[in-house]
């Protein structure tokens, strides 16, 4: 198999016609003689603009240095070098394209071998804007719950809680159908956001709107044990920083990646604590309080925190 | 009232007069409605169904009842604005979305004595013509939602709620709403989107007022619980008796929540402006902790303006305005207002010297930065602004230039929102920085000028060549 294709060889420059940009002395620009400049505003006979008075730059102060600034040197404009002023370019060479290589002109293309599907790895899909509001990242805590699924029970818990509204109203059950599958599945996953929306015959988007709204609603996993201080002021008062503070201390959170608003919760490598600050749980006069899970705790402050764990180890 | 026994190291102080916290940290006390009934409970509802509906609307003009969520409008009058050749459901709300810091009085009545509220709600329900009614809970209480599931269970099986109660012919519901811990919530537009299962954004007043087109475009009714529960005690004691308590245009009792630097903080109901700065914080939380001094005190909840304790105000109006130290002002809603501040929902934070301002301001701004629902750009931007400015005031990297932009920032948020919380977070940062001005331009410096990091780059250049 020969694969040696015929390129036409290509017509020669005649080089002597062409002409090189720089190749000329570009000659200094004469100086400006601003005296004899006429400013615009004097063309016109009225109104006059007085000459600007020439600036002292001795008695000037620059700005944002606190200190003096040095007046600057005079620049001697004799000992610049312009670039491109005095060199010569020299001509370049004439290029003999008898002995150029042409790319695929030489060797032989192999034949390209059928690609096997099945060893190919995909990246991961590019998410939309929506897609990453549903996207429930895997955390460490996902182990304490149950993968979400339709069970009878909680379409009867479904129905029960719809039948609470007006029968042309059920979006209003939004709210009570993701507490329900929050309470049994630890957390709101994309599928249980379309059963939601199936539930009450909704675009998933009403629905997903409502879950990145509320910061009640969470879309990962907590730990088994979900501790939310409160951090508002009375608490912050009484020491809930330093409880919280602690608490990571003993389960070995890492609070770093929390962004305070949109990923709000924190769980331990072991999956088996979550840690989240809450706003204003409403009991400022017991303060520093918190809420593990749904049970509320008043006056935990910092060297509570071991035996307030403990005591869920134990039960 | 004397035969009731509290438990032990929680008896109400002698200064405080229960009647909505009667029950709370009653010994021998549950929430069932067993122990309810005993204690002569739901005679009021009977004795309401009997009356004409304008009748008990009247009684609670009459006792001249201020909302007790926060803005101090009047009940009766409230009620009074659903139209009256209206077609549609009327709904009943009960606010129990109890998130204002500062405040904790909710707390007691619905996990203590939610028979009360229930009772509240059926008579109000009855006044305002309302056949359902939601109970809107905070998510922040997944104990006291199913304490009240219970308690309605319990109603309904005594004919306390349901078809036909008592034989009087009057049908109504009780449902419980969860939220899920939104601020806004508490405003009761936002509210009522919420419960339609939508974001809970704020309403624009006009046309939305929701005792026209309110829940699903229909009259509603939102109150707060200390309001409806103080409806029970209205029809007990009469309208005419009931304004005899607290003082003129403030009648009534109310529960003050006192948080913060005092040696017991806790909730006390107290006639409404019968009780001063002095004689709540001293005498009945017992003053400063050992070795401390008062700074300043929030009197109505997080978004209430500061007021300094060595401050004066000038209140009443003409011949009758008196000079009045801080401690000597009492705790009413007007008395508050002129004091440019307000009685709020009655969360009271007392702040002793030990505190600085700027960690107040920071963790105040950090909450409602937290908290804006988004809705209208000033709030959404101008909060998140001011938690930013106060984080670098705190940190110390802060320029006297930004103790300015900060109060500029929060007067533009100021009145130019759909709903209150604008005001709510603009007005505490206002306050301060009007009160604490010097303490905070302390914390500045005037070097900071040149942290920035296009400064640093500047000033390297400059020194290397």
């Amino acid at each position: 198999m020969n694969s040696n294709i015929e390129v036409p060889k290509p017509r020669p420059i005649n080089r002597s016609r062409v002409s090189y940009r720089t190749a000329s002395i570009v000659p200094t620009p004469a100086l400006i003689d601003r005296a004899r400049l006429i400013y615009f505003d004097q063309k016109q006979s009225s109104p006059k603009v007085p000459r600007p008075a020439p600036i002292d730059r001795s008695k000037l102060r620059y700005h944002s240095l606190g200190t003096a600034v040095p007046k600057p040197a005079c620049i001697d404009r004799s000992k610049l070098r312009y670039r491109s002023l005095g060199v010569v370019v020299p001509k370049p060479a004439l290029i003999d394209r008898s002995k150029l290589h042409y790319l695929c002109s030489a060797g032989v293309i192999p034949k390209p071998c059928p690609i096997d599907r099945s060893k190919v790895e995909y990246s991961e899909p590019q998410l939309t804007a929506l897609e990453r509001n549903i996207h429930s990242p895997i955390t460490p805590g996902a182990v304490n719950f149950p993968c979400f699924e339709i069970t009878p029970e909680l379409e009867a818990k479904a129905d029960q809680r719809i039948a609470q509204y007006p029968a042309d109203q059920t979006r209003s059950a939004v709210l009570p159908l993701l507490h329900e599958v929050q309470h049994h599945f630890g957390f709101i996953s994309p599928e249980s956001i379309d059963w939601v929306a199936n539930k009450l015959n909704l675009e998933p988007m009403k629905v997903v709107e409502v879950v990145t709204f509320y910061p009640g609603f969470r879309q990962k996993a907590p730990g088994k044990l979900h501790v939310r201080v409160c951090r508002t002021l009375s608490c912050a008062m009484g020491g809930s920083y330093e409880l919280m503070d602690k608490l990571c201390e003993i389960t070995k959170i890492d609070r770093s990646q929390e962004d305070g608003h949109k990923d709000t919760i924190s769980v331990s490598p072991c999956g088996n604590f979550s840690v989240e600050y809450a706003e204003c749980l409403a009991s400022c006069g017991t303060a520093p309080v918190c809420l593990v899970n749904d049970d509320f705790h008043e006056g935990i402050t910092a060297d509570k925190a071991q035996a307030l764990l403990d005591s869920y180890q134990n039960a | 009232m004397s035969d009731i026994k509290y438990l032990p190291g929680k008896e109400p102080h002698a200064n405080e007069h229960r009647l909505i916290f009667k029950n709370v940290d009653r010994e021998g006390w549950d929430q069932s409605i067993d122990t309810y009934l005993n204690d002569g409970g739901y005679e009021m509802l009977k004795k309401g169904l009997t009356m004409d509906p304008k009748a008990i609307i009247g009684e609670v003009k009459t006792s001249g009842l201020r909302g007790r969520g926060g803005a101090g409008f009047p009940t009766g009058i409230k009620w009074g604005f659903i139209p009256p050749n209206n077609t549609k459901p009327v709904y009943l709300i009960c606010n129990a979305d109890e998130s204002e810091p500062g405040t904790f009085k909710d707390r007691y009545i619905v996990h203590q004595d939610p028979h009360m509220l229930i009772e509240g709600m059926v008579i109000s329900a009855f006044a305002v013509g309302a056949h359902t009614a939601y109970i809107y809970i905070r998510e922040e209480f997944p104990e006291a939602a199913i304490i009240l599931e219970k308690a309605i269970a319990e109603a309904r099986e005594k004919g306390f709620l349901g078809q036909n109660i008592q034989g009087s012919g009057f049908d109504l519901e009780i449902y419980v709403h969860r939220g899920a811990a939104a601020y806004i919530c508490g405003e009761e537009t936002g509210l009522i989107e919420s419960l339609e299962g939508k974001r809970a954004y704020p309403r624009i007043k006009p046309p939305y007022f929701p005792a026209a087109m309110g829940l699903y475009m229909c009259p509603t009714i939102v109150n707060n619980v200390e309001s409806l529960c103080h409806v029970v005690h209205i029809l007990r004691m009469g309208g005419e008796e009931y304004v005899k308590l607290g003082t003129p245009r403030n009648s009534g009792t109310r529960i003050l929540c006192v948080s913060g630097d005092v040696k017991h903080p806790g909730y006390f109901e107290v006639q409404v402006g019968k009780i001063t700065f002095r004689e709540l914080i001293y005498d009945m939380c017992g003053g400063p902790k050992d070795g401390r001094e008062f700074k300043a005190v929030i009197p109505g909840g997080s978004s209430s303006k500061i007021l300094r304790c060595n401050e004066s105000f000038s209140i009443g109006r003409g011949d009758e305005a008196k000079e009045l130290s801080f401690w000597d002002l009492p705790l009413d809603f007007d008395t508050l207002a002129e004091a440019g501040s307000m009685a709020g929902s009655g969360g009271v934070i007392v702040l002793d010297d030990s505190r600085k301002i700027s960690w107040v301001l920071n963790n105040i701004t950090h909450f409602y930065a937290h908290e804006s629902c988004g809705q209208c750009t000033p709030c959404r931007e101008g909060s998140t602004w001011m938690r930013k400015i106060s984080d670098r005031i705190l940190e110390g990297n802060a320029t006297p230039d930004d103790v300015k932009t900060l109060e500029e920032v929060a007067y533009q948020i100021d009145g130019k929102t759909i709903c209150a919380f604008g005001e709510a977070s603009a007005w505490p940062v206002e306050a301060m920085i009007d009160k604490y001005r010097d303490e905070l331009i302390a914390e500045t410096s005037e070097e900071n000028e040149f942290k920035s990091p296009e400064q640093q780059e500047r000033e390297k250049f400059l020194i290397s060549s």
